[in-house]
């Protein structure tokens, strides 16, 4: 029996945040901090030739690749992103050294004097160069040969900032022997490793503790690990601690963003209108270093086709090297990219075919048994049709429909559903990640267990301290969870992908279960309960074929907005939601998730403008780029289907990521019925309308 | 070495100014973000700075029959709840910033910041508002129109500084609207405001300005003259070439708010409709 969880309880870091006591990497206080600014390249692609300092009075430092003890390499996925440039540049803005000293004004002016000369290349910034490609098929793509008509569209989305509350930040000390690291950051271990490798550490002589994290959204992924490799090269040389925290306009311009992306897709027909398949192509823009842009780009290609099953199938992939700032995680992790083309795509060919969109989506609506893109299978039960309904309803959608369907309404409503894969994709969590959790008992009975999970405000620390107390069944002051340090916790894998509660919670509740199953009063006791995939994920990623993900989370979005043919603005007038997350452990985190998720993805959709201009962005505040205040917001009405998840923890999926994936495409619906026209990019923001209807004129 | 002034009333104030050349803060929501450097240190000022938002004696809103005046240290707060102001100023405040910035900015702070996307500058320059400027010797009146020179530019000397701004009364109709990026905490990608007075189906008066459109409001008034005295029927007919005038004097830019074409296009639809609801 599942216990009735939706009930809420207080969240641990609440009274902490409220009273302005939790400590943020910005708060901390240290005898001799240091700070250090960076120094940046000023030109997208070329050669550095000399470096010339200024006068550095004494107690400042310049610290470059030269200084670097260990390897010049901040690893992600792929060996090719420099800690500091050493001599080629490919984009603008890439770290070429640091200044590093007591006084950050002096450090800022320092900073603006080392006087750099470059042999200038060309550089890149459409999507040509493609470094990454992927492709995979399903059932016969032979028989598009026998199509009696072929329809064909291409999609476009821009960049998305993270725009997290608190920007990247770091402190890096010695603790006697041991490099000390506290940083803004979604995942201990991977700085922890980029610091081995950068300084030749051993992995008990480099330490990483979470301070309180304002924010995240996947921006903090990686980041982090290249401040790290800077970080830890200024103290090795000058062995006194540092702090670097990026001002907003420069994590704007620097840090890695949403990846923009086109989309191609093209419906082979048969003569009685039924798709017999579908041909994909997902091109991203990755920037200069390829870092996670292959998963980014797997992550598009498997979520293509949405919650549709479509028999066959013709799946490609590029990922473009373009010498910006490369482009990396962020909440969605490729599939709000593809969701939002075929989300768009299935209108435009009911439209273009004369069917009810409604119609169309239904017949390809997604059941248990289906076989997914990447030729696994849906196993569990799917309750994507009482998701719809529900939300229809609540948002009386077909009415609505009816009524703004009409010449002039200046009124529009859009849906969208989607779905999304939680963990790792494929076998990455039992390959890649192996989590293991500890979790021990002291004599007096009280249990501490250990994760690497942050959180950053989403909740995971109530929720995953939730799981074991009530797992154990005893009062929540004998459970103690703090956050990571990786000198005390084993590695449960980064806080990204929605495997949290999935992943890690499900680990939880195990561990726990056999804590107490070998429970004897006074006595301390241990157990390390490693991570086991359920036996029948099958994953081959050079394929790209079997089941990508342990499971799946639903949702679905409908959005309302107004729209005003003088100024072609949009407003948003309502919003519902539905959600299957499993069973929602803890209600009013899950709805937090989803208000959040929701107005971000709105934010894409029609507000949020990232253009870069010869490499260099142009919106770098937030008075210029835009996201949604409260008043840009309706009132946000969220609903859930309980569908409890065999594998997790009391029945829960990942809620993160799945509360943002659709948001985009149901307000660009919405925005298309308001003005009566197609819609084929994101943010569709009033320069973008005006475009498209100028030429109705 | 900057000094950082505090006066305690006005003739401290401007002793201070005949003798040093400053910034003057009132506000400070537009000069200290402008002097901001980075976070955790001061801001950067090359010259010494007056603080000026204790001034209590600049601190007022009251009426005669010259207009409603408005005193420098005013907040935006007080303005829009002030029975004295006219409602088209309590409308464009409403728009501006948020709750937080409108608690402490001035309306003498918008016109000192002479910027092309100045909420209030519109309607002052509609409402032919203007300015009292103040030295330690002499006072002058200045038409906001007429201080304001360009981009950050303003017809200020060293010694002075606004102590008040004068908004004539008026019983104009009036049409605004704020082209923002978003509902609210926006800077405007354009504005508009269209107002007119008629009487016995005669155009008796007609205004007509925007923002952020060029370096500062575009606001003509030969053109707008050209129509006055008209019958609403003629004036309806002239509607094409009134928006053609308008079409030949409107070259706003692209920017990272906004594209040349968006601005140019919107601002030509608004005047369009303001020009068709006249009656
Ligand atoms: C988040 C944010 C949002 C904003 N949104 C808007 C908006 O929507 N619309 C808008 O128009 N503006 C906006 N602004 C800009 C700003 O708030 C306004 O321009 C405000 O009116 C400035 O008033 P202040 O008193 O703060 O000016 P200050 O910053 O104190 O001064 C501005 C300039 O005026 C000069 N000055 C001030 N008082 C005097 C005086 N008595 N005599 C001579 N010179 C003087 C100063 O020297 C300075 O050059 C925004 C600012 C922020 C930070």
């Amino acid at each position: 029996m599942l216990p009735e969880y939706k009930t809420s309880v207080t969240k641990v870091d609440n009274a902490d945040k409220m009273a302005g006591k939790a400590i943020f990497t910005g708060d901390i206080q240290m005898d001799d901090l240091l700070t250090a600014v960076s120094v940046r390249s000023t030109i997208a692609k070329g050669k550095v030739l000399d470096i010339k300092l200024p006068e550095l009075p004494k107690g400042y430092y310049f610290i470059s690749a030269k200084d670097i003890v260990g390897e010049n390499i901040c690893n992600i996925i792929f060996d090719d992103w420099p800690i500091f440039v050493d001599k080629q540049v490919n984009y603008l803005g890439e770290t070429i050294g640091l200044i590093v000293g007591e006084d950050k004004g002096k450090c800022l002016d320092l900073a603006a004097q080392v006087n750099i000369t470059y042999e200038e290349e060309t550089p890149v910034f459409e999507m040509v160069n493609s470094y990454i490609y992927k492709e995979f098929t399903k059932g016969n793509p032979e028989l598009f040969k026998g199509a009696a008509e072929i329809y064909s569209e291409s999609f476009a989305t821009g960049y998305q900032e993270q725009a997290y509350l608190e920007t990247q930040g770091m402190i890096v000390y010695f603790d006697n022997d041991v490099i000390t690291v506290k940083a803004s950051m979604q995942c201990p271990f991977y700085i922890h490793k980029a610091i081995m490798r950068v300084t030749n550490y051993p992995e008990n002589k480099v330490r990483v503790i979470q301070p309180a994290v304002g924010g995240a959204f996947g921006g903090k992924e990686h980041y982090p690990s290249l401040m790290g490799g800077q970080l830890a090269t200024a103290l090795l040389k000058i062995r006194k601690p540092i702090r670097m925290i990026f001002d907003r306009p420069e994590d704007i311009a620097f840090t890695t963003k949403r990846h923009p992306s086109r989309t191609e897709i093209s419906a082979y027909l048969d003569k009685h209108k039924n798709i017999i398949g579908l041909n994909i192509h997902v091109h991203i823009d990755g920037g200069a270093y390829k870092g996670c842009s292959g998963v980014v780009l797997s992550r598009a290609l498997i979520a293509c086709t949405n919650a549709y099953t479509f028999d066959n199938l013709i799946v490609n992939g590029d990922a473009y090297c373009t010498n910006k700032v490369p482009s990396a995680a962020f909440r969605g992790f490729g599939s709000p990219q593809s969701i939002f083309a075929i989300e768009l795509f299935i209108h435009h060919l009911a439209n273009h075919l004369g069917i009810d969109p409604l119609e169309l989506r239904n017949k390809y609506m997604v059941k248990q048994g289906d076989i997914t893109s990447t030729n696994g299978i849906f196993r569990d039960p799917i309750v994507l049709k009482e998701l719809r309904d529900k939300a229809m309803k609540m948002s009386d959608y077909e009415n609505k429909v009816k009524l703004y369907s009409r010449p002039g309404s200046n009124r529009g409503i859009g849906m969208s559903w989607f779905l999304h894969g939680c963990g790792f994709t494929g076998g990455g969590e039992s390959d890649i990640i192996k989590a293991k959790l500890r979790i021990k008992k002291d004599k007096d009975g009280v249990v501490t267990f250990y994760t690497s999970q942050v959180d950053f405000g989403q909740g995971n620390r109530t929720t995953l301290k939730r799981i074991v107390v009530d797992t154990l069944g005893i009062p929540e002051d004998k459970v103690i969870y703090d956050a990571p340090d990786t000198s005390l916790t084993l590695s449960t894998g980064p806080t990204a992908a929605s495997r949290t509660i999935i992943i890690v919670g499900g680990l939880a509740a195990k561990a726990a279960q056999h804590l107490k199953d070998i429970w004897v009063d006074g006595e301390e006791q241990e157990i390390i309960e490693p991570y086991v995939a359920p036996n029948f994920i099958h994953w081959d990623e050079a394929t790209m074929q079997g089941d990508a993900y342990p499971g799946y989370a639903w949702g679905v979005n409908i959005v309302e907005v107004s729209f005003d043919p003088l100024t072609y603005q949009i407003k948003v007038d309502g919003c519902w939601s539905t959600y299957d997350v499993g069973h929602c452990i803890d209600e009013r985190i899950v709805v937090g998730q989803a208000d959040g998720g929701i107005v971000q993805a709105l934010g894409y959709g029609y507000l949020e403008n990232e253009v870069a201009i010869d490499g260099k962005f142009r919106q770098r505040n937030l008075s210029d780029y835009i996201i949604p205040t409260i008043e840009d917001v309706p009132e946000l009405e969220t609903g859930f289907v309980d569908n409890p998840f065999p594998y997790g923890a009391f029945g829960a999926k990942g809620a993160g990521e799945l509360t943002f994936v659709g948001g985009a495409p149901a307000i660009a619906l919405a925005i298309e019925m308001a003005i009566k026209h197609k819609v084929n990019k994101v943010p569709a923001n009033p320069e973008y309308i005006m475009e498209l209807l100028s030429h109705e004129d | 070495m900057i000094n950082h002034f505090i006066p305690k009333n006005l003739s401290e104030a401007l002793d201070i100014l005949s003798n040093h050349d400053c910034y003057i803060i009132a506000g400070g929501t537009d000069l200290m973000v402008q002097k901001h450097r980075s976070s955790g240190l001061l801001p950067t000022f090359e010259k010494d700075v007056l603080y000026i938002s204790n001034l209590e004696e600049l601190n007022f809103i009251r009426s005669d029959d010259k207009g409603v005046h408005i005193g420098a240290t005013t907040k935006y707060r007080d303005i829009s709840s002030s029975e004295l102001v006219p409602q088209l100023f309590k409308d464009v405040i409403s728009e501006l910033a948020s709750p937080n910035i409108r608690n402490m900015a001035t309306l003498a702070g918008n016109i000192g910041n002479a910027s092309p996307a100045g909420d209030t500058l519109v309607a002052l320059y509609v409402l032919d508002a203007y300015l009292v400027l103040q030295n330690k010797e002499s006072k002058r009146e200045i038409l906001v129109k007429d201080f304001i020179k360009g981009v950050r530019k303003i017809d200020r000397k060293p010694d002075e500084m606004i102590t008040e701004i004068v908004i004539p009364h008026h019983d104009l109709h009036y049409y605004w609207k704020k082209v923002g990026s978003r509902a609210a905490e926006s800077i405007s990608k354009l504005s508009f405001l269209g107002a007119y007075i008629t009487k016995e189906g005669i155009i008796k008066d007609l205004r007509i300005g925007f923002g952020s459109v060029s370096i500062t409001v575009v606001r003509n008034r030969d053109i707008e003259k050209q129509y006055i005295g008209l019958k609403i029927d003629e004036f309806s007919q002239q509607i094409p070439e009134i928006i053609r005038k308008y079409d030949e004097i409107i070259n706003p830019i692209t920017d990272q708010r906004s594209t040349k074409d968006y601005r140019k296009k919107v601002a030509m639809n608004l005047l369009k409709d303001f020009l068709t609801k006249i009656k």
